[in-house]
């Protein structure tokens, strides 16, 4: 069949070819570019193994840190002696907390956070306590793991 | 000095008495406000130090978590002259922005942005946007504790956008949280990226202003002003003015080198009383503002979203501000750009004092 006229003219024709090359040849490549430029992250623990020998007699109301993935972690003896662990960044901007032992409070610099013994968030800007962990003790290793993660350790 | 041969070479080649006649017919228009445009000059000024001193430290700046603190140590206490230029470049940075800042207010507030020179006011914005984070990424360099909280608040914050902030977080980050690979990629941002970036908008920004020629004031009426030669007159001044720029920058890196805090260490708290650069404090106050939980929402999101829309419109100004595109007195825009000012002097300082 041959049409008496065209649908469009040649102009648009080649117009059209050569923007939608230049359109997927820069989309393509830029998409690549970000790829690259974007990194494949890693991922928090779901828990870490410690040694227990340094986690022995710890004095009360102190705070010993291990790292948790690139962040830190705290080992807490509390002034009953009882112990927790939990995750020593702040809530609000992550930015790493201290223990008070003075005031049994931890506390955030950046931002002036506060939370309580037991990581509840009590004064500042923080919206969330501090996220605790869960101990457990296994032969002469110390677990630390996020709640409800089941540890599996890798057979030795 | 008279080189005949010289001249004579030029003159074969290229259109040497076309070009003196062009830098001739450069007009500046005198008034009393003209002294606003020498913040432009003065900032460009500026960014050349920076641009020279940076390249002095690349010589000996080493980015990776083990060796960087170290190595700036070893820049300011071994290297010949190596405090001076390390605190000059400090020093530079803080000026640059500085002056960003006046000469921002002060295209604002004369509205020099209107049209046709909404571009000219574009690219100055984006230049400031990558200054700020030239002086974000310039900071972590040092990778002590101070600076190393203070990535973790600006990229976390970021962090906190919707929709798209784990992704602005995560590629500012190159990691999870804030370490080596953060250090690495801010230091590509830099020293290669964000400088290519910058030569690029600013000869953008030079160039619109050439065309456009110096704006007006329009409280100056329509009616035509005196104009003096660029060369030499105002050339002169601006060059003189560098000349007094120079000598405070050197003053205050001489007088006022900057402090290195101990080395940044991912377990340990931050210092007590960390506070970010002062361009950041208008920012850190507006967020103390907001409670950590509004009407069951995160606070912190909707402060980053109300910041990022009142910067947006700040942004747009010169294309919301009709009255003084058509040439008319925009009173409206002169109290926007005062609100805009009084708050960020108000935060700044309060910041400051907190």
């Amino acid at each position: 069949m041959k049409l008496n006229y065209s649908l469009i003219t040649r102009r648009t024709f080649l117009n059209t070819l050569f923007g939608g090359w230049l359109v997927a040849f820069f989309s393509g490549t830029f998409y690549a570019l970000l790829r690259f430029a974007f990194p494949t992250l890693g991922k928090e623990p779901d828990f870490v193994v410690l040694n227990k020998k340094d986690f022995l007699n710890l004095a009360n109301n102190t705070i010993k840190r291990f790292p948790w993935g690139g962040t830190v972690g705290l080992y807490f003896t509390k002034a009953d002696g009882s112990v927790i662990a939990l995750k020593g960044v702040c809530s609000h901007m992550e930015c790493n907390v201290d223990y008070k032992p003075a005031e049994k409070r931890f506390y955030c610099a950046c931002h002036q956070g506060w939370f309580d013994e037991n990581g509840k968030n009590i004064s500042g800007p923080p919206p969330k306590p501090l996220e605790i962990f869960v101990i457990s003790a296994v032969g002469a290793k110390l677990i630390i793991a996020k709640k409800g993660v089941k540890v599996e350790l890798p057979k030795a | 000095m008279n080189y005949p041969r010289l001249k004579d070479w030029l003159d074969e080649r290229y259109d040497w008495e076309g070009i003196k006649r062009l830098a001739k017919s450069k007009l500046i228009p005198e008034h009393r406000y003209d002294l606003w445009y020498y913040t432009g000059g003065i900032t460009l000024f500026l960014f050349i130090l920076q641009f020279v001193t940076g390249m002095l430290m690349s010589l000996y700046y080493v980015p990776h978590i083990d060796f960087a603190h170290k190595s700036i140590i070893e820049i300011v206490t071994k290297l010949n002259m190596g405090w001076f230029f390390r605190s000059l470049h400090h020093w530079g940075a803080q000026l640059c922005i500085a002056f960003l800042f006046i000469h921002l207010f002060g295209t604002l507030l004369l509205k020099s942005y209107r049209k046709p020179r909404e571009m000219v006011w574009v690219s100055g914005f984006i230049l400031l946007g990558i200054s700020i984070f030239f002086g974000l990424s310039g900071y972590l360099l040092l990778w002590d504790e101070s600076d190393f909280a203070a990535t973790r608040v600006a990229t976390g914050g970021a962090g906190a956008f919707p929709v798209i902030g784990w992704f602005i977080k995560a590629f500012l980050r190159g990691s999870m949280d804030v370490t080596g690979d953060t250090l690495l990629r801010f230091y590509a941002f830099h020293v290669a990226i964000l400088p290519i970036l910058t030569l690029g908008l600013i000869g953008v920004h030079i160039l619109l202003v050439q065309y456009h020629g110096m704006s007006v004031p329009l409280s100056l009426g329509t009616e035509k002003q005196k104009e003096v030669p660029f060369f030499p007159n105002v050339f002169y001044k601006d060059l003189s003015i560098w000349l007094v720029v120079m000598g405070v920058l050197v003053t205050l890196a001489v007088l006022l080198p900057p402090e290195i805090a101990p080395k940044a260490d991912p377990l340990a708290p931050p210092p007590e009383n960390i506070k970010p650069e002062w361009y950041f404090l208008f920012l850190l106050q507006t967020l103390k503002l907001f409670p950590g939980e509004i009407l069951g929402l995160n606070g912190e999101t909707i402060a980053i979203l109300l910041v990022a829309c009142a910067i947006l419109f700040f942004f747009l100004i010169p294309f919301f501000d009709k009255k003084s595109s058509r040439g008319e007195k925009s009173p409206l825009f002169t109290w926007i750009g005062v609100i805009y000012l009084l708050y960020f002097l108000t935060m700044t300082v309060v910041g400051f004092l907190s």
